[in-house]
């Protein structure tokens, strides 16, 4: 590999210096951002695991955004999906591998039935979703919520259950990826660079194409429905059928997430379908913000790299979920826009700062965040005054 | 006249309370209509069966072009705005979070059967945004087309209300108290909005109003409904002289 | 039918009505509060672990006082549930989506309150003794049962006929059907809509509370235990009727009795058959196979 070559010092150099010169193109971020990506590759192990199951979560948690975010329903049993992925992989390592190996040779035989798992716990999971779905559309709101949360468990008792011996009830399936051999070359899956790069390939095209998805006209649709389902029906969109497509396509993309989860955590096990797993998308996404596209990949890397920060500090560590939960109160009271909206505030926020610095150097600058500082702290107060005193109705004020 | 809009005896009970009763209107041609009558009388409910949002107790509800009807009694909402009915809200009913453009971008790809469309960008189709700028300019929002509809004033929701209602080239469109809420400048603004949309666009307008000028100053026919029947019909002048309809006013305003 | 019941043992009966009993007393608040504000409780099942570890404290380190030790689980869970409602949920009201907020909102609670519990009281489990009134036993049938099993579906039925009474005869009862109905309706008639809010909430964490402290001595009493119940208490408001006071009555005993005599006939099955019983519900009668508050 070249990536280690002493001349990747220089070449970061230079193009930095370019990036300089010539402005910021978007192929450069690109490239800066694969680069990045390249990299985290050669950390220690552990770190290489804990980006590779972000990557995991953040799918998980855009794809569960389709629905919440984007459509406006709320899911508390995508945990569903998400061990279907899970499971689909796992029965069929255990299953078919050995009628693969002996078709086309045990050498290529673990990527190819990786690949033929993973398909098929997409397309069992698409089959799934297909009449969960269709049912659950039928409701609303809180019932939605519920009727997912009652058929996520579902599927949980039906694997803890363990019918025909299909899925090991509590223990879970073991997942073993196998050493691939492809013209003499060794390639161990299993192994955290390799997985990491597996992932990647994986998740980076499937985020491409739920951007696509929700800047199409499917998309747009799906925002109309959010915001208002029966203005969407006045003009003619069918909201049921509509709801019921994404509501497909997201459980398909959680599937997805699913089988690279087992892979990397090498067992498939009953708690991914636990109720308690359907709620890591909803405090990632919740957390990082459900109106934007970028929430949930930010909330999914808070979600992790918190926990991770905190475990360092042993007397916090066992307490982690408390900092979640305060999270997710604080958000949704005072800041909808969460993690991502905060970013994009503080982006905004330093434009103006330079703006002054460029109108007056320092002291103006300075002035400035002084200035905001104190208007934010007036924001609180004002604010804090106001707690509990309850708001003026809508209903009251027509 | 030419129907483009008729009922049939339509007739809605609440248990013993009749909100419509058995209602025969043929609407159509060029002409405006407006539908009044005093507060109760059964003009949301009408509406409301019109646009499937409420199954009718009895009697039949048919629309088409030309003469050419169709009935559309038990069509839910979609296939109703499907079918070329389209509506506009007393209370404004428009996608808050979404920009201007977005909006009615939502109306056009629905109307081009374009809902499960993955392929193309709705920000960069150049097909869809032809339209979607044609109908800016005509309900005068194109200044405003990136505009978050949060952020917008009464009035110009009002401009969105109807874009997103004519973007999908109804046959019918209702308008349901189209100035409600409005100061004299912005009803003075939204009468003659429509007023140009009846000449430029090959639409029949309906329309619900409690404001009287308003009513008279539109309408080439008014609808008067009391208690969920209709009580008179006919041209504006000849209705409002009707000792019956200012019976019906006074005596429930007194 | 009678072949069936032939194999219920008495005794599998009586736990599976105490089963119901402990369940209804969650569920009760759950569906009260979800009847009248139309908040779904997440954070429930944990104030019913609150109720449990406070009067653990109370006779352990206050007084050895059981009955006292009970009313002030009740207390402290209410106290606790109109802060949280005046601080966090009233400004959801409003809302847009404020259901839905109102559910996250109360999730971060049950996250919340799981760590402080086991920050203050630690993961290890609690057993909490019966008071020494009730601490004999009594034969059923051939079978023996501890007296306190019985007194807790006494109470619970007592519980159940006195919320009756008080939603049907009284006056804040009478407020609290007509705000459940209709709650505009109700603030225009001059009901100071926010502070009943409030009162409800208190009643439905103040019974919760008080069912978690009169668990307390037939339960191991652990950091788990609010995430157990929540989900039983979700299933039983939902077949019960989300709002109906006599609908999480029957369908507390039809899942504590499932739970109690359902593993000798159904083998795995009984974990699946509520969360069955519960889709069914919803998709076929939204609004629970019983009527709505007071009834």
């Amino acid at each position: 590999m070249s990536i280690r070559d002493e001349s990747i010092g220089d070449r970061i150099g230079t193009f930095g210096r370019e990036a300089i010169r010539n402005g910021w193109t978007r192929e450069r971020f690109v490239l800066l951002g694969l680069l990045g990506l390249v990299l985290v590759s050669l950390g220690p192990p552990f770190q290489v695991y804990l980006f590779t199951e972000f990557l995991i979560i953040a799918l998980f948690a855009l794809a569960f955004n389709l629905l919440y975010g984007y459509t406006g329903l709320l899911s508390f049993g995508h945990a569903m999906f998400y061990a279907g992925g899970s499971y689909g992989l796992a029965i069929v390592l255990r299953d078919l591998q050995p009628h693969i190996a002996d078709t086309i040779g045990s050498g290529i035989a673990p990527l190819v039935t990786f690949v033929i798992g993973g398909l098929i716990a997409v397309v069992g999971v698409l089959l799934l979703a297909i009449p969960i779905g269709w049912l659950s559309v039928r409701l609303e709101e809180i019932y939605f919520a519920l009727i997912t949360l009652a058929f996520g468990m579902l599927v949980y008792s039906f694997i803890i259950q363990n019918p025909q011996g299909l899925t090991n009830g509590t223990d879970g399936i073991i997942v073993t990826l196998g050493i691939t051999e492809i013209g003499g070359t060794e390639l161990r899956l299993g192994d955290r660079q390799t997985y990491y790069f597996l992932t990647l390939a994986v998740v980076l095209p499937s985020i491409y194409a739920i951007w696509r998805i929700v800047h199409s006209p499917f998309g747009t649709i799906c925002k109309s429905i959010r915001e208002s389902p029966d203005r969407a029906a006045a003009l003619g969109v069918n909201v049921t059928h509509h709801r019921w497509m994404t509501f497909i396509v997201s459980a398909v993309f959680v599937a997805i997430s699913g089988v690279l989860i087992a892979g990397l955590a090498n067992v498939a096990s009953p708690y991914h379908s636990h109720w308690t797993t359907s709620a890591i998308p909803v405090i990632a996404t919740v957390i990082g913000g459900a109106t934007y596209f970028s929430g949930p990949i930010v909330g999914a890397f808070v979600y992790l790299y918190v926990r991770w920060g905190i475990s360092r500090y042993p007397v916090l560590e066992a307490y982690w979920e408390f900092f979640f939960g305060v999270m997710l109160i604080v958000v949704v009271l005072y800041f909808k826009g969460g993690a991502a909206g905060g970013l994009v505030l503080l982006q905004a926020w330093l434009l103006d700062v330079r703006t002054a610095y460029e109108r007056g150097g320092t002291s103006e600058a300075w002035a400035f965040v002084r200035e905001s500082a104190a208007e934010k702290q007036r924001n609180l107060s004002a604010r804090l005054s106001n707690l509990g005193r309850s708001e003026p109705s809508e209903g009251a004020e027509r | 006249m030419t129907t483009v809009l008729k009922t049939e005896e339509l007739r809605k009970q609440f248990g013993d309370l009749v909100a419509v009763d058995d209602v025969s209107l043929e609407i159509g041609g060029e002409e405006i209509t407006s539908i009044i009558g005093p507060n109760g009388a059964g003009k949301t409910t009408f509406y409301n069966l019109l646009t499937g949002v409420l199954e009718p107790s009895s009697g039949s509800i048919w629309l088409g072009k030309e003469g050419d009807l169709r009935e559309i009694t038990d069509d839910p909402p979609h296939e109703v705005a499907r079918n070329g009915l389209s509506r506009s809200y007393q209370i404004t009913n428009i996608f808050e979070g979404l920009t201007v453009r977005e909006n009615v971008q939502v109306a056009r790809i629905t109307h081009e059967g374009r809902t499960f469309d993955f392929r193309s960008r709705a920000a960069k189709d150049e097909e869809l945004n032809e339209d979607v700028d044609e109908l800016l300019a005509l309900t005068n929002l194109t200044e405003l087309a990136e505009t978050p509809c949060e952020t917008l004033s009464h009035g110009e929701k009002r401009n969105v209300e109807i874009a997103l209602a004519l973007a999908i080239e109804p046959t019918v469109f209702l308008l349901d108290e189209p100035t409600a809420g409005m100061n004299p400048t912005e009803t003075r603004e939204i009468v003659s909005l429509i007023r140009e949309l009846d000449e430029d666009i090959d639409a029949t307008f309906v329309v619900t109003e409690h404001n009287m000028d308003v009513v008279t100053d539109i309408s080439d026919r008014i609808v008067v409904l009391a208690e969920g029947a209709v009580l008179a019909d006919g041209e504006p002048r000849e209705v409002l002289s009707d000792e019956r309809v200012t019976e019906a006013y006074l005596g429930s305003e007194a | 039918m009678t072949a069936v019941l032939a194999f219920v043992s008495v005794s599998d009966l009586v736990i599976g009505l105490s089963l119901g009993s402990r369940l209804f007393l969650i569920a009760v608040g759950l569906s009260l509060i979800f009847g009248v504000l139309g908040v779904l409780n997440f954070a429930h099942g944990a104030f019913y672990m609150i109720g449990a570890y406070v009067a653990l404290v109370v006779t352990n380190q206050v007084v050895d006082n059981f009955w006292l030790a009970v009313i002030v689980g009740g207390l402290a869970v209410g106290v606790i549930g109109v802060l949280i409602e005046v601080g966090t949920i009233r400004p959801l009201y409003e809302r847009l989506d404020g259901e839905l907020d109102q559910l996250i909102v109360t999730f971060g609670f049950v996250l919340v309150i799981h760590e402080a519990v086991r920050f203050i009281w630690g993961s290890q489990p609690y057993s909490m003794d019966a008071p020494a009134s009730l601490a004999f036993s009594v034969g059923i049938a051939g079978s023996t049962f501890s007296a306190y099993r019985l007194f807790v579906i006494v109470a619970a039925f007592v519980v159940m006929i006195s919320l009756w009474i008080f939603i049907t005869r009284t006056y804040f009862g009478s407020l609290v059907r007509g705000t459940s109905s209709d709650r505009e309706m109700a603030s225009m008639l001059g009901v100071d809509v926010p502070r009943l809010y409030t009162a409800v909430f208190f009643l439905g964490s103040f019974l919760t509370g008080l069912g978690g402290a009169l668990a307390a001595p037939l339960q191991s009493v652990s950091p788990a235990l609010g995430d157990q119940v929540i989900i039983d208490a979700f299933i039983i408001v939902v077949i019960g009727g989300l709002g109906s006071l006599s609908g999480a009555f029957v369908g507390a005993m039809f899942v504590g009795i499932l739970q109690s005599i359902g593993p000798q006939f159904i083998a795995a099955g009984h974990i699946a058959i509520p969360f069955l019983a519960m889709v069914l519900v919803l998709l076929f009668r939204p609004e629970g196979l019983f009527g709505g508050i007071g009834e």
